[in-house]
């Protein structure tokens, strides 16, 4: 794992991943989260809870957003390739939402036996009827690629 | 409202199942379609042992922290938002595991921000199998807004 190696021919370059578009979310969509993942807190579900603590309703779990951006990665990097998922929440997702997934590469280094490290940045936007897409969530992720094992 | 007092305190450690059910409950609230969660066969054909957790599973402990842990860090749910996260991925986790789970307090700090003063604070969870395996870290950071 050293930088020296970044730029060395062998590293494979990782296309971007094809932008994904999920929703539109619905109350529903939370409340199923909210059971599957065990989260009852009433802002994500109880819309005079929310109104009182000051939200137009109630909005989704950021670890609903953040469950939808993992699977999304796992399908870009391969699934046993990933090493460690991150998220930052920067933004509510409200009923109605749809999110748009997008995935960039930022770095691959060769690793050891012919693997590549890869480290991607991650976003999430929300986009809905008349309004512009709002940033709702920033990712990275880092993946463990395997070496090309039948042409070694 | 939390303080920095509250720095290594440890959570009650607990364990769960990684229970199939539950794995493909999980899945389809994430709106995840991928086979191997959701078909033994396709997990088998791609190298897991059963069904393979998807990356943020470890949401689930939900259902399984003992009562009270949240409490201890005596948070206003009302004014509490999400953060961060952070896994890290070890080994696989597949449905019959049976995980272990220790949480302390690593971090509480105080912060002015564009959404006026809050508290930061930030947990670190490690989980190991039934062969006493790490098999997962992931540290969460939560927001309280208000007075430190």
């Amino acid at each position: 794992m050293t930088q020296a190696h970044t730029s060395a021919p062998a590293v494979p370059a990782l296309p971007p991943a094809p932008v994904r578009r999920v929703g539109p979310l619905t109350r529903t969509d939370f409340v199923r989260y909210a059971g599957a993942g065990g989260d009852f807190n009433p802002m994500h579900h109880d819309d005079d809870f929310a109104r009182a603590a000051g939200y137009p309703s109630v909005f989704g779990h950021g670890l609903l957003t953040a469950g939808i951006l993992s699977g999304y990665a796992a399908a870009w990097l391969g699934r046993r390739n990933l090493r460690r998922f991150g998220v930052r929440y920067v933004g509510q997702v409200w009923p109605g939402d749809t999110l748009v997934l997008a995935g960039e590469p930022v770095r691959a280094t060769a690793g050891a036996d012919g693997r590549t490290e890869v480290e991607v940045s991650l976003t999430v936007h929300s986009e809905a009827d008349g309004r512009e897409p709002r940033l709702v969530l920033r990712g990275q992720a880092t993946a463990t690629l395997p070496g090309e094992e039948r042409t070694a | 409202m939390a303080d920095r007092g509250l720095i290594g305190w440890e959570y009650q450690c607990y364990s769960f199942p990684v229970e199939h059910g539950k794995v493909r409950e999980f899945a389809v609230a994430v709106k995840d379609d991928d086979p191997v969660l959701h078909d033994v066969a396709a997990a088998r054909a791609a190298g897991y042992a059963d069904l393979p957790a998807p990356p943020t599973f470890s949401a689930v402990t939900a259902h399984w922290a003992p009562p009270g842990g949240l409490d201890a860090l005596g948070l206003d749910l009302r004014r509490v938002l999400a953060g961060e996260a952070e896994w890290e991925y070890l080994e696989d986790i597949v449905a019959g595991d049976v995980l272990t789970v220790r949480s302390r307090v690593a971090d509480v700090v105080g912060k002015t921000g564009s959404r006026g003063a809050m508290t930061l604070v930030t947990t670190e969870h490690t989980f190991t199998d039934q062969h006493d395996r790490t098999v997962l870290r992931l540290r969460t950071t939560v927001i309280e807004l208000g007075e430190h």
